[in-house]
């Protein structure tokens, strides 16, 4: 089990590394000088050589390379060129953000997706499945800032229930926070639920015809049991592992909706770095990205292990 | 004459299973297809019953239906009355059917290996059979788990609580569903071809296992089987399954002497030729028919030898030919007819 958590880090280690070459190589081949926008209005060829040494723009790209990537061990990704504020201070300002409204949307995501699955599976065939798929495919149809902007005229503009914008932190006020990231929430989850849902319904369907399940039946135990026990235990195996896998998409979708709300989260970040040609922030929050989604790929592996005994007990 | 052999049983006690006409149909876009029918047998208390027949003749749907375990939707029981204990199953809630089973009435499956949830230890499946019927702790539940195990002699047993189902090989898996069957002491138990999946090496094993913890238990058994080997084993009374109905219905002593249907007179191998000399038979010509194409008249009439014109007609009904021993053929008893032709 251990060994298969140390195996399966390692071998995440050399994706890493190729993503950081390809972050570092894709800040080169973008179009505009960092430099330049520093430099200011003057561009005083004096002040964009001492920057570039500064910034040790003219070593060669392997060199930069080593020495930035190095930085970036040390949790160090540079400053930001244009605020001179330390990216590694923006992502941790901006993250926990992203991340509240990220986990917000799984949760919203899990109560609907797999209750529903599972009722639509118990009931295969009725009204309720019927309406919980056709639920599902308008969930998974309906683009996010549509959604977004629909309810923000249905519930803000109309109906004044919660406000379009104007983010509280959490240490601010709970329940500030909680009205501004509610709605967010419950556009960005829409989608994961309804994928949930599907997920959830396919495997229960599956599970529902093993012997085991009949095995459980004739103990006499009751049909909650039955269903909450012995099959949705193992129709999780794979919807959680699923799961795991959609949260980056998740964290994707958080851009386009920290936009539609204007939430100063991380996707609010990557747009205004890649706007500014901030080359040290893009380079830090694609490599912070590319490592978050290796390690939710890595974190799914570990618990399909984890939750299947048959993998687990070898 | 009496018959030599004939040990003078004690009269069959009170039945505690007695099945009445029992049909099961398939039903599905508005089309509705035969599968077991007019089903009819009766057990009594401690005996044991084997059900004989060919793949696919509905022996497992005909027990899965006294337990209440059809998979329905689709199937469904169509008609007829399943009496345990003397009250009418097909009367009861569910709540008071599951109450019954893994209780009073329990049942061993055909498939071991996928029998068993993956997802739990040995230990918590058969503790949860002990919770749900007689309550208690979860650690006297264990305990009873462990000491059950230990009767159906599972090497290891204390290690074994604690394993999961993947890490048994089929035989200890079968043996860990007979633990889960037996541990509440059942006054019924249904064993659906319990040793077919298993190694040839095995099934002897399990077989006497079973029989010998029935005993113990003093239990009733409903044991399906297409080994006519060990029906003249472990059989009290016979019911031979032929098509989705009962051919034959007879002690187990009259089933081996004295065959009367030609079905069961193929199964068990040797069929009186007309010539009257004995013909060995490894299988019986022909195949089932389709439950959606079944001839109008006799449903063996398509492979038997004795087929007259009259069989095609109409079913023949289960009739007695002799004291407790019943078929339906219309041209039974056959002796005669064979004698005859002689
Ligand atoms: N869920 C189902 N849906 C449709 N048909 C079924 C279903 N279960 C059983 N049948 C059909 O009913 C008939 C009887 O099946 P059953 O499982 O009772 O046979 P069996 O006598 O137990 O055979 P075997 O010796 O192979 O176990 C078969 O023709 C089978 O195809
Ligand atoms: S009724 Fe006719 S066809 Fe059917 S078993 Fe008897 S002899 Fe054969
Ligand atoms: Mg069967």
């Amino acid at each position: 089990m251990l060994s298969f958590i140390g195996r399966r880090i390692l071998i995440a280690i050399p994706t890493v590394i190729l993503v950081s070459i390809f972050v570092f190589t894709l800040q080169k081949l973008l179009p505009g000088d960092p430099i330049l926008v520093l430099a200011g209005e003057e561009r005083d060829p004096q002040v964009i050589e001492l920057l570039r040494a500064k910034y040790h723009l003219n070593d060669p790209l392997p060199i930069q390379y080593l020495a930035w990537a190095g930085q970036a061990l040390q949790g160090n990704l540079g400053v930001s060129l244009r605020t001179g504020v330390p990216v590694m201070q923006l992502i941790k300002d901006k993250l926990p953000v992203t991340l509240q409204l990220a986990a917000m949307a799984m949760c919203f995501a899990l109560l609907i997706g797999i209750p529903a699955g599972v009722m639509a599976a118990v009931r295969k065939g009725s009204a309720w499945d019927y309406g919980a798929t056709a639920l599902a495919l308008w969930g998974l149809s309906i683009p996010n800032f549509f959604l977004g902007i629909l309810l923000i005229f249905l519930i803000s503009v109309q109906l004044n229930w919660l406000p379009a914008s104007g983010y509280v932190p959490l240490s601010e006020s709970v329940s500030q926070n909680l009205k501004t990231m509610i709605m967010p929430a419950f556009v960005l989850g829409n989608a994961l639920a309804a994928s949930m849902m599907r997920h959830t319904r396919s495997a229960m369907l599956g599970v529902l015809r093993q012997d085991y399940v009949r095995t459980a039946r004739a103990k006499g135990l009751l049909e909650p049991r039955v269903i909450l026990k012995h099959a949705l235990r193992n129709a999780l195996i794979p919807v959680v592992t699923i799961g795991t896998l959609l949260f980056g998409e998740l964290l994707a979708g958080a851009v386009l909706t920290e936009q539609i709300f204007t939430i100063p989260g991380f996707g609010k970040l990557i747009v205004d770095a890649v706007f500014n040609r901030d080359y040290s922030v893009v380079q830090g929050v694609v490599l912070c990205t590319a490592v978050g989604y290796i390690a939710l790929n890595l974190l799914a592996d570990v618990l399909y292990v984890v939750l299947n005994p048959r993998l687990r007990t070898r | 004459m009496p018959p030599p052999s004939g040990s003078p049983r004690p009269e069959p006690q009170k039945p505690i299973l007695s099945v009445a006409g029992l049909s099961i149909a398939l039903r599905g876009r508005g089309r509705e297809t035969s599968l077991v029918q007019d089903v009819s047998f009766s057990l009594s208390e401690g005996r044991t019953l084997c059900l004989v027949g060919e793949s696919g003749c509905g022996k497992s749907l005909t027990s899965l239906a006294i337990m209440g375990l059809l998979a329905s939707p689709p199937l469904e029981i169509t008609r007829g009355e399943i009496l345990f204990e003397g009250r009418d199953l097909r009367a009861l809630s569910a709540r008071d059917r599951a109450d019954l089973r893994g209780d009073r009435m329990t049942m061993i499956f055909q498939e071991p290996m996928t029998s068993l949830n993956p997802a739990f230890t040995i230990g918590d499946q058969i503790a949860e059979a002990v919770m749900r019927h007689k309550g208690g702790t979860a650690e006297e539940a264990r305990a009873k788990a462990l000491e059950m195990l230990k009767r159906v002699r599972i090497p290891a047993a204390e290690k074994r609580l604690d394993e999961y189902p993947h890490q048994l090989s089929g035989g200890m898996r079968q043996r860990i569903m007979i633990a889960m069957a037996l541990v509440n002491g059942p006054r019924l138990l249904i064993a659906d071809e319990p040793t077919t999946a298993l190694d040839v090496t095995i099934q002897a094993q399990i077989l006497s296992l079973v029989r010998r913890l029935q005993q113990e238990t003093g239990s009733a058994m409903l044991l399906i089987t297409h080994d006519l080997g060990v029906v003249a084993e472990v059989a009290d009374e016979v019911a031979v399954m032929y098509a989705g109905r009962i051919v034959e219905r007879a002690s187990v002593k009259d089933i081996f002497d004295d065959p009367q249907h030609p079905y069961t007179i193929g199964l068990m191998g040797s069929l009186p030729s007309l010539s009257g000399r004995e013909e060995r038979l490894a299988t019986i010509p022909g195949s089932v028919p389709a439950p959606e194409r079944m001839p109008k008249g006799c449903r063996f009439a398509p492979r038997c030898p004795f087929c007259i014109p009259a069989c095609t007609e109409a079913q023949p009904p289960l009739l007695e030919v002799a004291p407790g021993h019943e078929a339906a053929c219309i041209r039974a008893p056959l002796e005669q007819h064979v004698t005859e032709a002689a």
